[in-house]
């Protein structure tokens, strides 16, 4: 059976553009671990998940968010 | 023909912040950009993971015009200076960036939502 779609959170909030700046809503879309969080769990369209996991890659290059979390070097 | 870029640095920490403009003027002076230069400071914040010996870092984003022939000489400046510790440019245009968008633009990518947003 099939389940019910899932909304994209960022085609609700009429967001055009995923913003590597915003460290703060992508923190929402990683996991435990500092890895993207897949479309499946999070309800992200086709779209908007292809600009979040190329800002995501740009956050973390930037020292936003962490490449691991809970990682000691 | 110039392009819009958005330009992320991210700074030693230890620099006065006066280093920090004057070295940001530097490399604007190299895009011979006749438009202004928006510049965006957001100081000194930890950064998620040590880069080298540093913990912290000073982030400003800059935002500006110009040609693409002059990013290579901007580039190197940057790549050159020690103070330096990360830089990102990125293009700032249409749907590769940020800009604001006229309430015209908004209707018709709204359009283009809905056509091809069939998953």
């Amino acid at each position: 059976m099939r389940r019910p779609q899932k909304s994209c959170p960022f085609c609700e909030g009429r967001v055009h553009y995923v913003d590597y700046k915003d460290d703060r809503t992508l923190g929402r879309f990683i996991t435990d671990h500092g890895k993207i969080l897949p479309s499946r769990l999070s309800g992200v369209c086709a779209r908007h998940q292809r600009q979040l996991s190329t800002a995501i890659k740009r956050a973390r290059y930037l020292a936003m968010i962490p490449y691991i979390r809970g990682h000691q070097a | 023909m110039t392009r819009r870029y958005e330009a992320v640095y991210i700074f030693d920490s230890t620099l006065e912040d006066a280093a920090i403009n004057e070295k940001i003027a530097r490399f604007h002076a190299l895009l011979q950009s006749t438009d202004e230069i928006s510049i965006d400071h957001w100081g000194r914040r930890q950064l998620a993971y040590k880069i080298g010996p540093r913990d912290t870092g000073y982030y400003a984003i800059a935002r500006f015009h110009a040609s693409p022939t002059t990013l290579p000489e901007y580039e190197r400046a940057m790549k050159l200076d020690d103070g330096v510790v990360r830089y990102l440019i990125t293009l700032f245009e249409h749907e590769v960036g940020a800009p604001p968008m006229t309430e015209e633009e908004m209707a018709r990518a709204a359009r283009q939502d809905d056509d091809d947003d069939e998953d």
